[in-house]
């Protein structure tokens, strides 16, 4: 008996010869969404230490120090240590924390930043002597009075590098207001150290580095 | 005309005259402004809202052997110690400083129980009415708290200058947000610009034309708030890129207007343009609140012998702070005086041991004092009081959860109930006290 029972045992734990496969069903119908909006915790500031890595990527991947070198004279841009706390950093000097919600003084820094190397992109990337390949921010051929068109072209290079996606697919009208833009800035610098359409190209790129769209995504 | 039409019309024109402060004057009492002042590094209220003359219990009060007194205006030694400055029933100490002048006009709390003797912990309980759990803050600051409730509109609703100003929870308007800085510098020079490559009218458009897409994006967007918020701030910002303001809020600029203020201040000369500041834009009804922080008073050492001075230059800046509002007519209703309106409310994180420790110093001690300049508070005395051997704080009164010392969540709350704001709506702690109110 007891000779039975252990050998039903065995034949009961034993692998079995053939694992049948599964049987092929087609999947289910699923809803597709246009959007998650479902919540995602607290909205907060991304650190600014990530919007300053941003801009130093787009410039050339430049370093803080790059930055300051490049961007000081003519009152652009001066030290860093000005400008920790109204970054929204840290600043242990002063023994403040870091921000946690973006404000007025901060846009209005990182515009100052924005600006200053808007214009030194412009004075090496427009000039006529850079080879296209060393064009960095403005990466196209510039042409003097651009047309609706011809703007277009070269502000989606623009808009893919600031806002990471083609300017068509924005989803304001987007292209027109900066082409009004270009033209009004372009109309005021008939003189100056920028030529006009250096200026024009200025106001464009420092108003994409403080786009919403740019701060936010 | 449609009912929603009608709506969005009735509420376009709600928020016009709510935003504009010029409409909103017109229809009511003009506009208050703030001011916040942390003395940070605990002060020695026994010079200056508590007076201490008399050795007892373990009170050992100061002396011409444990301060400096050449250079204190009001010290006049008596006996171990300086004679009290008596105003009607407000006792003051010596280095009250321009202060005195206005002693008519100061509310003084004392023995203000603060269960703390953390620089952190202090600070965070004067501002917000709340200790710190771990190492956040659970509640906003009193100056966040203002600007929220009537500052949205302001083009800065709260300059914070190096105060603990915190911005906590969701439930807050986003305008309120401070905008922190170090000095009054990086202010200006955050909004300065070349001149040499784009112009005012340049940055004009830009700025128009980044709300006017932050605007369309919140209509599309799953958290409008978000981009709302941007919009607003570029429409400030548009509006502080014009050089005049860069211009006028430069330090020089400040220091040639308001010569009255002590820039060569042994204490606080470098500091002191921000009294300059919060007058100028108060004046040009750019703020709502502005809120400053002036250090070195944690004299643990030898450098207690000073503390008196450093004390008394504070006041002697606050006291010029007010002099000035007494003279400068509101931004929107002329015939009325800027202190009419300015209230003004001065605290710190702790006092100072009432005993001198071996090293000639006073650490820190968890009782307090503070300072209120306004029309809504009741003037010329002080409130509360300590143990006269201890200088721990004692009974104020009745509040709802028993007798007990008043504490920083009551000052903040009746701050707060002086301008008919339910401090329940921010506040877990603190009740109004009513006798503090005019």
């Amino acid at each position: 008996m007891r000779r039975a029972l252990a050998l039903l045992l065995v034949a009961a734990c034993g692998r079995p010869d053939v694992i049948e496969p599964s049987r092929a069903v087609p999947f289910g119908d699923y809803t597709e969404i246009a959007l998650d909006a479902t919540p995602k915790g607290h909205r907060r500031m991304v650190p600014p230490e990530a919007y300053l890595r941003a801009y130093l990527t787009w410039f050339g991947g430049l370093s803080p120090g790059d930055v300051f070198y490049k961007a000081r004279g003519r009152n652009l841009f001066d030290q860093w240590a000005s400008y920790l706390v109204a970054l929204g950093l840290p600043d242990y000097a002063v023994d403040a924390p870091r921000a946690t919600q973006s404000n007025t003084v901060m846009l209005a820094a990182m515009g100052r930043l924005g600006e200053a190397l808007c214009v030194r992109s412009a004075e090496h990337d427009l000039d006529a002597r850079t080879a296209p390949d060393k064009r960095v921010v403005f990466a196209f051929e510039p042409v003097a009075n651009p047309s609706r068109d011809d703007f277009a072209d070269r502000f989606d290079i623009l808009h893919r590098t600031f806002l990471s996606y083609p300017a068509r697919l924005a989803p304001t009208d987007r292209t027109d207001r900066f082409y009004a833009l270009y033209r009004s800035v372009a109309a005021r610098h008939q003189a100056g150290l920028l030529s006009a359409d250096k200026a024009a190209w200025v106001a464009v790129c420092t108003a994409l580095v403080q786009h919403p769209e740019t701060g936010l995504y | 005309m449609k009912r929603r039409t009608a709506l969005e019309l009735l509420a376009g024109g709600a928020a016009a005259v709510a935003l504009h402060p010029l409409l909103r004057a017109a229809g009511s009492q003009p506009d208050d402004f703030f001011i916040f002042i942390h003395a940070a590094g605990g002060w020695d209220v026994t010079l200056w809202s508590d007076p201490r003359t008399e050795r007892k219990g373990i009170i050992e009060p100061a002396t011409t052997a444990s301060i400096d007194v050449a250079g204190l205006r009001h010290w006049k030694t008596t006996g171990d110690s300086f004679e009290p400055l008596v105003v009607k029933s407000l006792v003051l100490g010596p280095a009250i400083g321009d202060l005195l002048d206005l002693a008519d006009r100061l509310t003084v709390i004392n023995g203000i129980a603060m269960n703390t003797v953390s620089h952190a912990d202090g600070t965070a309980y004067s501002c917000t009415g709340r200790h710190r759990t771990g190492g956040t803050l659970p509640e906003s600051s009193i100056d966040v708290l203002i600007a929220n409730e009537r500052g949205v509109a302001q083009m800065m609703p709260d300059v914070s200058i190096r105060f603990p100003s915190a911005f906590i929870g969701t439930r807050l308007d986003r305008r309120a947000v401070p905008l922190r800085i170090a000095d009054v510098g990086a202010l200006t020079n955050s909004f300065e610009r070349s001149t040499d490559y784009l112009y005012d009218a340049d940055r004009t458009e830009i700025t128009a034309l980044l709300s006017d897409e932050a605007t369309t994006l919140a209509k599309t967007s799953t958290h409008p708030a978000t981009y709302e918020q941007v919009a607003s701030q570029q429409q400030s910002l548009g509006l502080l890129l014009k050089g005049d303001f860069t211009r006028t809020f430069q330090r020089k600029q400040l220091e040639q207007a308001y010569p009255q203020f002590n820039y060569k201040g042994r204490f606080y000369g470098g500091q002191a343009v921000v009294a300059g500041f919060a007058i100028e834009a108060i004046k040009r009804n750019l703020v709502r609140c502005v809120s400053f922080s002036l250090g070195q008073l944690d004299t643990h050492t030898a450098n207690y012998r000073l503390h008196a001075h450093t004390l008394q230059e504070l006041f002697d800046l606050v006291a010029g702070i007010v002099k000035l509002l007494d003279v400068t007519p509101h931004p929107t209703s002329p015939t009325t005086k800027l202190s009419e309106r300015t209230h003004i409310l001065v605290v710190s994180e702790f006092c100072r041991t009432p005993q001198i420790n071996l090293n000639g110093g006073r650490d820190h001690y968890p009782n307090n004092s503070a300072l209120v300049i306004s029309p809504r508070f009741r003037a010329g005395r002080s409130f509360g009081k300590t143990d006269p051997d201890q200088l721990l704080a004692l009974d104020f009164g009745k509040f709802t959860d028993g007798t007990r010392p008043i504490a920083p969540p009551d000052l903040l709350a009746t701050f707060l109930g002086a301008f008919a704001i339910d401090p329940r709506r921010y506040m877990r702690d603190g009740e109004v006290v009513k006798a503090l109110l005019a």
